[in-house]
């Protein structure tokens, strides 16, 4: 196990800056995800970890030890790509224990922990198949097993199972997790898929335009974002966001709505941040759509007013589209939920869930 | 920097200079020889002049008219009509092979079945049994006294190519790898050096009476670039992909316009750098021509090699003077591509 | 407008059949969903109905008329592939005015058009540039243009938006829904993406391995899937089975787990009826639950409920993820965000007795499903002793 810090680290491609001056820790024997769109550096930064880049400035350390100068063959690590390299021609025993055949270990040793691997990933019954033949998934999971046999101190998985069907995803998300917790071994997960990030690492590192946005638990960057990129990447559906400004009417502090007439009130606390700044500059308030409350009737004087603008049903639940002004919020109703176009529906703003966040910068004001 | 650096910097400056110079070297040799006056070129003088003292133009003019002179020359006409062959027959041919191959690549990229990733134990197999499997024929059209003549040869080549064939499809229900598809079929034609044809080729092309002609040579070139032309052509047209051609043929182009409309501008690249390839492949073919022609169609190779006298040996100053001339064709003809050619050299620069 | 039926289709390539016996009807004007994972064959379908396959055995029809061998330029359909298949080497303008000028439509006119559906998808300004300077959803909406332009009697759709970002992902369903009911036209959408399947289309066909599972409303899909495949592939994650075996009793009959008993009591139970003609005493049957359906708590907060272990736990923000284990077999089950549960944490689930599916084990034909009526009774099971809280693992 090895716990891996990075200070500093950049890498330049000609001009292009890949990744900005990355300082991050991660805790040994967690599961840690690097999440963020196309190009935002994560694969290369899971380069440099692995020696298959070399940095443009910053160091890597494993246990505090410099790695920059060791070859990716001697630090000890375990990759996962998403086109598995598997010898088709191999039984699955041999491929899994191939990595301990090349280091000369006993035939009986091998056998030994090829069981081991195999009933961590439950494909003993497939030891003595041909590799060729087997469904994509599990070819994956062979892969898996041939790179965790030789006990590499960190795993580094590139987004391993993107090309495999969604019902196999969702296993293995579970069992990716289980399979961590029992090996104990230091993961990182390279992802641009939220749900994946999410579900299965301890630390999700937030990255775009190689720039680190926020380095946090599930809950910290689902319930506590740093600014509107990572709320509005994290969770699906996404976070409503309305533009808006800070006024005070009647006494008590509003977030005006910009593209309408609809405001929320502010609580006590960021009323005090908010009037302690010195422009009246514009202010986004984001709320999940789960926060949003849809009541068919103005049963209280809070709730303002929509009208529906599409229903998208998707099995467990369904997804309210509504015109709030001139903006479109969306908001979560149970499964059998139905209005009509245009209709008139109420909802009310959680205020214990309502985020605000800087018109300008982005960050969130707490 | 270091002594130890210095020295080795050194070193490759001067590794570099060396094989830089040889290579360079023929060729400004041949450049200033085609500049010398006779004085300096002929072996009769003792000296090596390595820069022409008094630099004329009295090879190119020796080369480019007819000689008048009271020497006897093995030949007697100027070069002109050498450097119109040359034109003629490796445009035609150029034109020729690309066509064709051109036509024929596309169709084995989009499609060929048969990967054509054969182990070498096939390909050797397939073509020892293609020979074995015609040599009765042979001897049954020798006995028919029929293979002189063309409808011998031309029935021959038929039953050749069908056998071919038919030894695929024989493999194919033996051995479960890839046994050559009609790609393979056209790569066997290369793996002969047209040296080792040459005899056969000879006695048929007299028969067909394509000896001494334009386009006897035209047909030879033709078929020998063939293969060249398939090879590099469909591995262009494999880099643009399938659904290309799909989308042209849904948007309401017919299967050819797909083809003319959507697929051959992305691989102009490539058709001009295998143009500028095979181009060169038959400006330059020496033993073809020398083989098939005679009297009115020697190629400049060929026309170069009859510049001899008998009180000189080889004229050195008149060769170099036409061999300076025959480059410039060819680079003429990269430069006007040139800007096709860059795209088409980095394979794959159609990024999609 | 077109009307597309395919009767009894079979497409074979080599030694792979790639669509076995497909019968489809989609009709006029309907947002019309081929779902499945990789290799089902929906590509293959697609390929049918515009003509770039022809079928080995059965026809396909478009309004009515057998187009098997008819070119696919003369079917007047439209085609957006997975790749899109921009003309790289083409304007943005050229590429759209590609079908157009194939058919000779006079040059004013061809401005004319290009203008208005560039307008429609605000790609106005970007007709000069070529597919290489643009983003993948300005492509996106460059393929869709090109394929609105000429007006075609039907649309098909590649998973279009497979290789688009999540985030773009989520946009680009909402416009593409939209759209489809703007322009009205029928439109066959090929997508691997149950998300998507479930959230545009009017009627989704489930296929799996060249075959064709289930065709219906994503309603009825969802809450009444033919199989046990369908259950798998259409929502996520995907519905939990867990095998039990049935035994007829003089007042009903049980469905016993070892963690678990159902009961469906009376003689004439609704189960017992659709049961008893095929299935024999004894036999393997899965009970099929979805992870929404399976609720977890802390205590034995009712008669129903039985005991759990958690295995792990996939917190996704608005809802968790739990993975449990009950005895040999592992179930998920989604609890609201606010649940806290632990690893290894001993817990109590039970069933939403409103949505539970009897399919048999072998087929994996769905056999019944409980609904207001036809309820059935859960216990926890007999296999454990009441003294200790945990299935044996």
């Amino acid at each position: 196990m090895a716990g891996i810090r990075l200070e500093g680290l950049r890498k330049e491609f000609g001009h292009v800056v890949a990744v900005k001056e990355l300082t991050l820790n991660f805790p040994d024997g967690k599961f840690a995800a690097l999440l963020g769109p196309s190009g935002c550096g994560k694969t290369t930064t899971m380069n440099m970890i692995a020696g298959l880049e070399t940095p443009t400035a910053g160091a890597i350390y494993f246990d505090d030890r410099r790695m920059n100068d060791v070859p990716p063959g001697k630090r000890g690590v375990g990759f996962v790509f998403q086109n598995y390299a598997i010898f088709t021609h191999m039984t699955v025993a041999e491929n899994i224990g191939f990595g301990l055949k090349i280091r000369h270990v006993d035939r009986a040793t091998i056998e030994k922990e090829v069981k081991k691997v195999a009933e961590l990933l439950q494909i003993t019954d497939m030891l003595d198949l041909n590799a060729g033949r087997l469904s994509v998934n599990d070819m994956q999971k062979v892969a898996l097993g041939r790179s965790m046999i030789t006990r590499p101190r960190i795993f580094l998985l590139d987004e391993p199972f993107s090309n495999l069907d969604a019902a196999f995803r969702a296993y293995m998300r579970g069992e990716l997790k289980r399979i961590q917790r029992e090996i104990g071994q230091t993961m990182i997960y390279v992802t641009h898929d939220q749900v994946e990030a999410m579900s299965m690492a301890d630390n999700i590192a937030v990255m775009d335009f190689g720039v680190l946005q926020q380095f946090g638990s599930p809950d910290e960057v689902y319930n506590r974002p740093v600014n509107t990129f990572v709320a509005n990447f994290i969770g699906s559906p996404n976070m409503n966001f309305v533009k808006c400004s800070y006024r005070v009417e009647d006494g008590q502090g509003w977030l005006v709505q910009h593209n309408g007439n609809a405001r929320v009130p502010v609580d006590d606390r960021r009323r005090r941040l908010l009037e302690q700044r010195s422009d009246n500059a514009e202010l986004i308030l984001g709320i999940r759509p789960e926060h949003l409350h849809l009541h068919s009737q103005q049963d209280s004087p809070d709730l303002l007013s929509v009208t529906v603008h599409f229903v998208e049903p998707l099995g467990p639940k369904t997804v309210v589209h509504l015109r709030l002004g001139r903006d479109i919020v969306r908001a979560i109703a149970p499964a059998a939920y139905r209005a009509a176009t245009a209709s008139v529906q109420w909802i009310g703003v959680d205020p214990a869930f309502m985020h605000i966040f800087d018109g300008n910068s982005g960050l969130v004001i707490r | 920097m270091s002594k130890a650096n210095i020295w080795r910097t050194v070193l490759r400056y001067v590794l570099v200079i060396i094989v830089v110079g040889m290579f360079t070297f023929p060729t400004y040799w041949m450049v200033s020889m085609a500049f010398k006056p006779k004085g300096e070129w002929s072996s009769a003088a003792g000296t090596i002049y390595w820069v022409p003292e008094n630099p004329t133009l009295d090879n190119f003019d020796t080369v480019l008219t007819e000689y008048q002179g009271k020497f006897f020359r093995a030949n007697q006409s100027s070069a002109l009509p050498s450097i119109r062959s040359s034109i003629i027959v490796s445009v035609g041919a150029t034109l020729f092979a690309l066509l064709l191959g051109t036509l024929a690549a596309y169709g084995l990229s989009r499609f060929s079945m048969d990967t054509g990733d054969l182990p070498w134990y096939i390909a050797l197999g397939r073509m020892a049994l293609l020979i074995i499997a015609m040599l009765p024929f042979m001897v049954l059209w020798a006995r028919l006294g029929i293979i002189r003549y063309w409808y011998g040869i031309l029935t021959f080549t038929l039953l050749g190519i069908g056998v071919d064939q038919a030894i695929g499809r024989l493999l194919a229900r033996f051995y479960k790898g890839p046994t050559g598809s009609l790609a393979f079929s056209i790569l066997q034609l290369r793996m002969f050096p047209p040296m080792a044809i040459m005899i056969p080729v000879m006695l048929m092309w007299s028969a067909f009476k394509l000896v001494d002609t334009w386009y006897g040579l035209v047909i030879i070139y033709g078929v020998v670039t063939f293969p060249f032309v398939v090879w590099l052509m469909k591995s262009f047209f494999d880099e643009v992909p399938r659904e290309l051609d799909e989308a042209a043929i849904v948007d309401g182009s017919s299967n050819w316009g797909a083809f003319i409309k959507v697929v051959l501008p992305l691989v102009k690249g490539g058709l001009a750098s295998t143009a500028l390839f095979v181009f060169i492949l038959n400006w330059s073919d020496f033993l073809v021509a020398l083989l098939l022609t005679t009297r009115y169609w020697p190629t400049i190779p060929v026309f170069l090699n009859t510049l001899v006298s008998s009180e000189i040996g080889a004229q050195h100053g008149p060769k170099a003077a036409l061999g300076l001339l025959a480059v410039i064709p060819p680079v003429v003809f990269g430069l006007m591509i040139q800007r096709y050619l860059v795209r088409g050299l980095t394979f794959g620069a159609i990024k999609k | 407008m077109a009307h597309i039926r395919l009767e009894n289709v079979t497409k074979r390539f080599g030694r792979t059949t790639a669509v076995k016996a497909l019968s489809l009807e989609i009709n006029d004007g309907e947002f019309f969903c081929i779902l499945g994972p990789p290799g089902a064959g929906k590509t293959t379908t697609l390929r049918l109905i515009v003509g770039l396959e022809t079928p080995d055995e059965g026809n396909v029809l478009i309004d009515g008329e057998v187009v098997n061998h008819v070119h696919p330029r003369e079917r007047d359909i439209a085609m957006i592939f997975q790749n899109l298949a921009l003309y790289p080497d083409k304007t943005v303008f050229d590429n759209i005015a590609y079908p157009l000028r194939e058919r000779k439509v006079p040059r004013s006119d061809i401005e004319k058009q290009v203008a208005a559906v560039a307008k429609t998808l605000h790609i106005e300004k970007l007709l000069d540039r070529k597919p290489g300077k643009l983003s993948g959803g300005e492509r996106q909406r460059v393929a869709i243009a090109r394929a609105i332009v000429r007006q075609p009697r039907a649309y098909l759709m590649d998973e279009p938006l497979a290789n688009l970002d999540a985030l773009l992902r989520l946009e680009m369903r909402i416009e593409l829904k939209r759209l489809q009911e703007y322009v009205h036209e029928t439109l066959v959408y090929v997508t691997s993406d149950q998300i998507e399947a479930m959230s545009m289309a009017d009627r989704i066909a489930v296929m799996f391995q060249g075959k064709l599972l289930q065709c219906d409303t994503p309603g009825n899909v969802y809450d009444f899937p033919a199989d046990r495949q369908v259950a798998t592939i259409v929502g996520s994650p995907p519905m939990n089975f867990l095998p039990c075996q049935v035994s007829y009793r003089d007042n009903g009959l049980e469905l016993t787990h070892a963690g678990f008993r159902l009961q469906a009591d009376g003689e004439r139970h609704p189960l017992r009826d659709s049961l008893q003609q095929q299935i024999q005493e004894g036999s393997d049957l899965l009970v099929g639950v979805r992870p929404e359906d399976v609720l977890v708590h802390e205590r034995q907060v009712h008669a129903a409920a039985f005991p759990a272990r958690v295995s792990v736990v996939e917190p996704l923000g608005a809802e968790t993820i739990v993975d449990l284990r009950l005895g040999p077999h592992m179930l998920k089950a989604i609890v609201p965000p606010t649940q806290i549960l632990n690893e290894q944490q001993e817990v109590w689930i039970s069933f939403n007795m409103a949505k539970l599916h009897i399919l048999d084990a072998h087929t994996g034909i769905r056999l019944y499903t409980t609904g207001e009526e036809g309820a059935l009774v859960c216990t926890p099971g007999t296999a454990w002793s009441n003294s200790s809280l945990t299935p044996p693992s």
